[in-house]
C-alpha cells in the first residue's frame, strides 16, 4: 500500500486515527459499512423488517418482487426481505458464537500447549493432526446429526473445527515469544510462570488472533449455510439464509428465481464485507502478513 | 385456477382413455426413462411403504389380481385375474379359492407354484417369520384365518369373516406375489418375479435398471426392452432434465401442481396429470397429557384450522378436502360437500369457527395477553415442516402460540412411542382407497401405525362391521359415520389431502393412471414407446 | 530425509488411527441407527422387530468389541457390508471414487489455470485499477457458497440454452467426461482459484521487491522477462500449499456440488449414509478421505522440499 505511506498521522486523536486508517484502506471501509449494516439489521430485525416474517398468506403465496413484498414472497407467502433480515440473527450468531468459542477455546489451548509443552503439547498436536485429516464439513456434518438440530449445537458443531487452526497459530506464537529478551527478564525478576504467561505473552497472541478471528467470521457464515443447504443447520422457525436457499433451490429455480437470488446475495454479501475487514485488519495489526 | 387445474387433469385422464380405446399399433423396443426422487430404502415390496420401492419393482413382480390396466378408478369391480386365472368364494364368503396360471416360471427358471402364494401371504400376515427386516402391512391381512395349497394350481384362503375389500387388497400394488425359494434378504438386494421385467441393477442413490422379460407369461408383452430410474433428488433438477428429453417420465405424485403449469408452459405436448397422491397430512394429538386432555382446548385447536388456506398454499389452489377417507369424486368412500358440511369444523365460514374457538379459550382464561404456550412437533423433513408452520401460524387465532420442534427422522416415532408430544403434525400415505385399509392400519387399538394410540372399543365394532358388508350403499353410509366420529372424537385431525403431479412425453403410449391411487399401475406391460 | 519421511508415516498411522477412533465414536453419539431409520422409511415402530435388526448387525455387542471388528476386518482388507444396500462396503465405494476424483482434478486444474495468471497479472499492475476489480472478484470468490454458485449458473444455463448440463448415465468419452464434470468443476474450483490468486499475488509481490529482481532490471532486461523469469517460478509455491490447504476445504465443496448437480461421487453419498445412519459405510469413506487428505499433506511437504532446497526438516 505505498500510495498513502507519505502522509503519516499527524495528530493522534481517535478520529484522527480512524480517518488516516480509513484513507490507508478504502476496501477495509466498504467491509465495515456492509458488517455495520448487518449487525444493526440483525439487532433491529424487529423494528427495520417491514412484515412479520413469520406471517403466512395464501394470497401472497410466490408473489413476485415488488409492492408490498421487496423481494417477493415464498411459497408460504411470508415475505423474503423481511425473512432476510430476520435470518441475519441466525447469520450474526453463528458467526459471533462460533468464533469466538473457536477462538476462546482454541487460543486457551494453544497458550498451554506452548507453555506446558511436554506430553501435554504432544498429546493435543497429535488431537489437532486428527481434526484436520478430517474436512471441515464433514466434521461439522457428523456433530450436527449427533447433536441434532438447532442453534446452539449448530454454532457448536461449527466452532469445534475451528479450535485446532486457532490453537495451532497461538501455540507456535507462544512458542517464539517465550524466546522473546523482555519475556526473559520477565522470569528472571522472579515472576511466576503464569503471571508471565497471562501479563507478557497473552496480550502479544492478541494481534494474531484477532486477525485470526476476522478471518474465520465469514468461513463460518458459509458452513452454517453449507449444512443448512444439506438439511442440517438452523432449523425451522428461523430463518436461516442456508435453509431459505436450500428450500427453495429443489422446487424454484425456475418458477419464483427472487427465492434462490436473494438469500445467496446476503450470504455472499456479509462474508464478503467480513473478508474485506478482514483483510484490512492484518494489514492494519500483523505487519508481517501485508502484501 | 383450482378449478381449471382439476379439469385439466380430468381431461388428461379422459384423453388417455380415449386413445387406449383406438387400438394403435403397439411397438416394440425402447427403453423407458424415468426420473426417480430419492434412494429406495430396499428393492422388497413387502417391507416398505413408500412409492419409492414401490413403483420402480413393480414390474418385476405379479399379482394374484390386479385392478384393470385401463380402470380409471381402483374399486372392487376393477379387479381382473393375473397371476389367478379365476377366483371363487364359497357360500359363506368365507373360502376364497384360486385357480392359478399354468406354465409361469420365475425370473430364475423355477416354476410358480401355489406354495408360493402360501408362502408369502403366511409371511406378510405375520404367522411365519420370513426373515423380513420389516412388514408394514401386517393390519392389512388380519382376517387370513389360514391358507391352503389344494394342489400346485390352486390355492385357498381362509378367512375369519366375510370381507369383500380383501380382493381390493389383493389388487392392489403392494401385494405381489414373492417366490418361496428366495430368501427375504436377496428380495431386498436382487427381488425375483414372475413379472415383465427382469431385475438388472439397484445402484444406491443412482439408478434402478430393470431389462424386458422374455419368457413372461402374457404372449407378445412387455413392449419396452427395459425401464431404467435415475435418482435425481432435486425437483427442479429433475423437471429440467425431464424437459430436455432425457427422460420419458418422472416419478408419479411428485411434480408439484405448480411444477406441472410450469412444465406445460414450456413443453405444451407434455401430458401431465395432478392427483391425489394418496397422501394427507393429518394432526397427533396427545390426549393423555395437558393441554390436550382438556376435550374443549382440543375443540378449539380443531376450529382454529383454515382447510382451505392449507390446500391453497400446498396443492397450489387444488382443494380437495374430506375426513380420514379420500374425497369424491377421485375418492370412493369420502364424504359428499353436503355431509361434510355438517361435520365440526369444516364449516366454510372459517372467521366464525375461528370466533367460536377464542370463546372456547377465553372461557377458560386464555386471551391475547396470555397465550396457550405449546411445542408442534413434526418432522425435519420440508413437507412436514412446511405444514406445520402454517399449523402454528393458525392456531395463533385461538391464542395458542406454538414454537415448531423440528426432530430428525429417526427419532420422530420414538418420540410418539413414549407420547413425548403436545400436537403433532403427520403426513402420511395409504395404498389403497379402501376402508378397511385406513381403519383397520391407523385407527385400532393395537395397529403398530396407531400412533396416538387412539382406542374406541365401539368404533372398533363398527370397523368390523362395515369390513364385512356387502352392499355397497349402506356400507359407504357406515363409513361416513365412523369418519365423522373419527374427526369428533379429534382421533387424527385431518387438515389437508396432497396433490401430486405426474408428467411424460407424448411418446409414451398405453400409460394409465387411476385416479385414486398412486401405487397401483406400474406393471408397465402394456406400456410401449413410439419414438 | 529417509529418516524423517519414516517418522512423517508413523506420524500418519498415529493420526489414521485417531480419525478411526472418533469417527466411531462420533458416529455412536449421534442419536438414531439404522433399524430407527429403516422402521421410520416404512412408518412403523415396534421396538421388539426393531431389536432383531440391531441384534442382526451386531449393534447391540460392546463398542470396544465392534470397534475392533471393524478395525479388524479393516486391516485384512474387509470393509463390511452396507447396512442399507446390504452389498459391499467396496463395492459401493470403488465405482464412486473415479467420479469424484475426477471432479476434484478438473476443478483444482480449473483453479490453477484461472488463479495463478490473475494473480500475476494483478501483482505486476499493483494499485491498478485492474489489481483492484481482481482484488474484489477474488474476494469474491471466496464469499459466495460454491452451491449457490452452481445454483445460479444451472439458472443461467435454463435461462439461455433451456436446459442444464446433469449427469444421468455415465459418459463413455474423454470428451463427455468433460462436458459434463466442466461447470460443476467451475464452481467448486471458483473458491480456490481466489485463493491461489490471493496468494500469488502476495508472493509475487514479495519477489518483485526483492533485490534480485531490480538487479536484474538494473540490468536491462525486459520487465516481462524480469517477471516470468524469476518472479513466476517462486509463485508455485503458494500453489502448492494451496492444493494441501484446499484438500479438505474441497471436500466440503464437492459435498454441495455434487448435490447440486446430481454427480454420484462419493462426496455425496457420505452425506447420504450419515442420513441413513450406515456406520460401516461412513466409517470406511472417512477413512479413505482422512487417508487422502493426510497423504496430500506429506506430498505436499515432500513437493516444498523440491522445489525450495532452503527448507529443511530437521525437527
Amino acid at each position: 500500500m505505498s500510495t498513502t505511506t507519505a502522509t503519516g498521522p499527524v495528530t493522534h486523536g481517535l478520529m484522527s486515527t480512524v480517518w488516516y486508517n480509513a484513507r490507508r484502506y478504502p476496501l477495509g471501509v466498504a467491509g465495515a459499512i456492509i458488517m455495520i449494516v448487518f449487525v444493526l439489521s440483525a439487532i433491529f430485525a424487529t423494528w427495520v423488517a417491514p412484515l412479520d416474517p413469520f406471517s403466512t398468506n395464501a394470497k401472497a403465496s410466490l408473489a413476485a418482487p415488488g409492492g408490498t413484498y421487496l423481494m417477493g414472497a415464498d411459497m408460504m407467502g411470508r415475505d423474503v426481505f423481511s425473512r432476510l433480515i430476520h435470518g441475519a440473527r441466525v447469520s450474526l450468531a453463528v458467526a459471533i458464537g462460533a468464533t469466538m468459542i473457536g477462538s476462546g477455546v482454541g487460543a486457551a489451548v494453544g497458550l498451554a500447549c506452548g507453555y506446558i509443552g511436554g506430553w501435554f503439547d504432544l498429546l493435543v498436536q497429535r488431537v489437532t493432526e486428527v481434526f484436520q485429516a478430517l474436512p471441515l464439513l464433514v466434521m461439522a456434518l457428523v456433530i450436527t446429526a449427533s447433536l441434532g438440530p438447532s442453534l446452539r449445537n449448530t454454532i457448536i458443531a461449527i466452532a469445534i473445527p475451528l479450535i485446532p487452526i486457532v490453537s495451532r497459530v497461538i501455540r507456535s506464537n507462544v512458542l517464539s515469544l517465550r524466546e522473546m529478551p523482555y519475556v526473559e527478564a520477565a522470569k528472571a525478576t522472579g515472576m511466576s510462570e503464569w503471571r508471565v504467561a497471562i501479563i507478557h505473552v497473552l496480550p502479544n497472541t492478541l494481534a494474531p488472533l484477532i486477525v485470526l478471528a476476522t478471518a474465520q467470521l465469514g468461513s463460518t457464515i458459509l458452513t452454517e449455510a453449507s449444512l443448512s443447504f444439506l438439511g442440517l443447520g438452523v432449523p425451522e422457525p428461523y430463518p436461516s439464509w442456508g435453509r431459505m436457499l436450500s428450500e427453495s433451490a429443489a422446487e424454484y429455480v425456475r418458477t419464483a428465481p427472487w427465492l434462490v437470488i436473494y438469500p445467496g446475495l446476503a450470504i455472499s454479501l456479509v462474508v464478503f464485507g467480513s473478508n474485506l475487514l478482514g483483510d484490512a485488519l492484518r494489514d492494519a495489526l500483523d505487519p508481517r502478513q501485508r502484501d | 385456477m383450482s378449478r381449471m387445474l382439476r379439469r385439466l387433469a380430468v381431461a388428461s385422464v379422459c384423453t388417455l382413455m380415449l386413445f387406449a380405446g383406438i387400438a394403435h399399433a403397439q411397438k416394440q423396443g425402447g427403453v423407458l426413462r424415468i426420473t426417480h426422487r430419492d434412494n429406495p430404502p430396499s428393492a422388497s415390496i413387502h417391507e416398505e411403504a413408500t412409492i419409492s420401492t414401490d413403483m420402480p419393482f413393480m414390474g418385476v413382480f405379479n399379482n394374484l389380481v390386479v385392478f384393470a390396466p385401463d380402470a380409471k378408478q381402483n374399486r372392487l369391480e376393477a379387479v381382473v385375474p393375473e397371476l389367478a386365472t379365476s377366483w371363487k368364494y364359497s357360500d359363506d364368503e368365507r373360502t376364497l379359492t384360486f385357480q392359478l396360471r399354468d406354465g409361469v416360471k420365475w425370473h430364475d427358471g423355477k416354476p410358480f407354484t401355489a406354495a408360493d402364494v402360501k408362502c408369502t401371504w403366511d409371511v406378510v400376515s405375520g404367522k411365519v417369520d420370513g426373515k423380513m427386516r420389516k412388514n408394514p402391512r401386517k393390519t392389512w391381512w388380519f382376517n387370513i384365518k389360514d391358507i391352503a395349497v389344494d394342489n400346485p394350481l390352486q390355492v385357498t384362503f381362509h378367512l375369519n369373516d366375510p370381507q369383500p375389500s380383501f380382493l381390493v387388497m389383493l389388487a392392489g400394488g403392494f401385494s405381489p406375489v414373492y417366490p418361496c425359494h428366495v430368501p427375504a434378504a436377496q428380495m431386498r438386494t436382487h427381488p425375483i418375479g414372475t413379472g415383465p421385467f427382469k431385475f438388472v441393477s439397484f445402484q444406491q442413490n443412482e439408478s434402478i435398471k430393470l431389462e424386458r422379460n422374455t419368457e413372461y407369461w402374457k404372449p407378445g408383452r412387455p413392449y419396452l426392452d427395459g425401464i431404467e430410474y435415475t435418482i435425481i433428488a432435486n425437483r427442479s433438477t429433475a423437471v429440467l432434465a425431464l424437459e430436455s428429453g432425457k427422460f420419458d417420465m418422472n416419478i408419479t405424485g411428485e411434480l408439484t401442481p405448480e411444477l406441472v403449469k410450469d412444465v406445460q408452459s414450456h413443453v405444451p405436448t407434455m401430458q401431465c396429470v395432478v392427483q391425489p397422491s394418496n397422501t394427507q397430512g393429518n394432526l397427533l394429538i396427545n390426549r393423555d397429557r395437558p393441554p390436550f386432555d382438556d376435550a374443549k382446548i382440543r375443540r378449539a385447536l380443531g376450529l382454529s384450522i383454515d382447510r382451505k388456506a392449507f390446500s391453497d398454499i400446498l396443492s397450489r389452489g387444488v382443494y380437495n378436502i374430506g375426513g380420514a377417507m379420500l374425497a369424491p369424486p377421485e375418492g370412493i368412500w369420502g364424504w359428499t360437500k353436503e355431509f361434510m358440511e355438517t361435520v365440526p369444523g369444516y364449516g366454510a365460514d372459517v372467521e366464525k369457527s375461528r370466533e367460536e374457538g377464542r370463546r372456547i379459550m377465553k372461557e377458560l382464561g386464555y386471551g391475547p395477553d396470555k397465550m396457550l404456550q405449546l411445542k408442534v412437533s413434526t418432522r425435519n423433513i420440508p413437507d412436514y415442516r412446511d405444514a406445520a408452520v402454517l399449523l402454528i401460524d393458525h392456531i395463533k387465532n385461538v391464542y395458542i402460540q406454538g414454537e415448531l420442534e423440528p426432530l430428525d427422522s429417526s427419532v420422530w416415532y420414538a418420540r410418539l412411542l413414549k407420547k413425548d408430544y403436545a400436537v403433532g403434525m403427520n403426513v402420511q400415505g395409504t395404498g389403497v382407497d379402501d376402508p378397511d385399509v385406513m381403519f383397520f392400519e391407523n385407527y385400532t387399538c393395537n395397529s403398530e401405525r396407531n400412533y396416538t394410540a387412539y382406542c374406541n372399543k365401539d368404533l372398533e365394532v363398527l370397523f368390523r362391521k362395515q369390513s364385512q358388508m356387502k352392499d355397497f350403499e349402506a356400507r359407504k353410509q357406515l363409513v361416513w359415520q365412523i369418519d365423522r366420529t373419527l374427526q369428533e372424537d379429534g382421533a387424527r385431525p385431518v387438515v389437508f389431502q396432497s396433490q401430486g403431479g405426474t408428467c411424460w412425453w407424448p411418446a409414451v403410449k398405453g400409460l394409465h393412471l387411476a385416479v385414486n391411487s398412486i401405487y397401483n399401475h406400474w406393471r408397465f406391460d402394456d406400456v410401449w414407446l413410439e419414438r | 530425509m529417509l529418516s524423517y519421511l519414516i517418522r512423517r508415516l508413523l506420524l500418519m498411522v498415529v493420526t489414521l488411527f485417531g480419525v478411526s477412533v472418533a469417527i466411531f465414536l462420533l458416529l455412536r453419539i449421534v442419536p438414531g441407527n439404522i433399524a430407527d431409520i429403516l422402521f421410520d422409511s416404512a412408518g412403523l415402530i415396534d421396538p421388539a422387530e426393531k431389536q432383531k435388526i440391531v441384534a442382526d448387525l451386531g449393534l447391540d455387542l460392546p463398542l470396544p468389541l465392534q470397534y475392533w471388528q471393524w478395525l479388524n476386518g479393516l486391516l485384512h482388507g474387509d470393509l463390511g457390508f452396507s447396512y442399507v444396500s446390504e452389498k459391499p462396503v467396496i463395492d459401493e465405494i470403488l465405482p464412486r471414487i473415479p467420479i469424484t476424483a475426477r471432479l476434484a482434478a478438473l476443478a483444482m486444474i480449473f483453479a490453477v489455470c484461472a488463479g495463478v495468471p490473475l494473480g500475476v497479472i494483478s501483482a505486476v499492475r499493483q494499485n491498478t485499477k485492474l489489481d483492484y476489480a481482481l482484488r474484489v472478484l477474488s474476494l469474491s470468490g471466496l464469499s459466495m457458497p460454491s452451491f449457490w454458485l452452481g445454483l445460479l449458473i444451472l439458472m443461467a444455463c435454463v435461462r439461455w440454452f433451456g436446459t442444464i448440463p446433469i449427469y444421468d448415465r455415465a459418459p463413455e468419452t474423454f470428451w463427455a467426461w468433460l462436458a459434463m464434470l466442466a461447470i460443476p468443476a467451475a464452481s467448486v474450483g471458483f473458491r480456490s482459484s481466489a485463493l491461489i490468486m490471493r496468494l500469488t499475488r502476495s508472493s509475487m509481490l514479495e519477489v518483485l521487491r526483492q533485490d534480485f529482481v531490480r538487479t536484474a532490471k538494473s540490468k536491462g532486461l525486459s520487465d516481462t522477462a524480469v517477471t516470468y523469469d524469476h518472479a513466476l517460478r517462486n509463485a508455485v509455491l503458494p500453489v502448492i500449499t494451496t492444493i494441501g490447504v484446499e484438500t479438505a476445504f474441497l471436500f466440503g465443496g464437492l459435498i454441495v456440488t455434487e448435490t447440486v448437480f446430481n454427480i454420484p461421487g462419493v462426496a455425496r453419498f457420505l452425506v447420504e449414509a450419515i442420513r441413513w445412519r450406515d456406520y460401516p459405510m461412513v466409517q470406511n469413506l472417512v477413512m479413505f478421505i482422512a487417508v487422502v487428505v493426510v497423504s496430500v499433506n506429506l506430498i505436499v511437504d515432500l513437493l516444498y522440499m523440491l522445489v525450495d532446497p532452503r527448507i529443511r526438516y530437521s525437527e
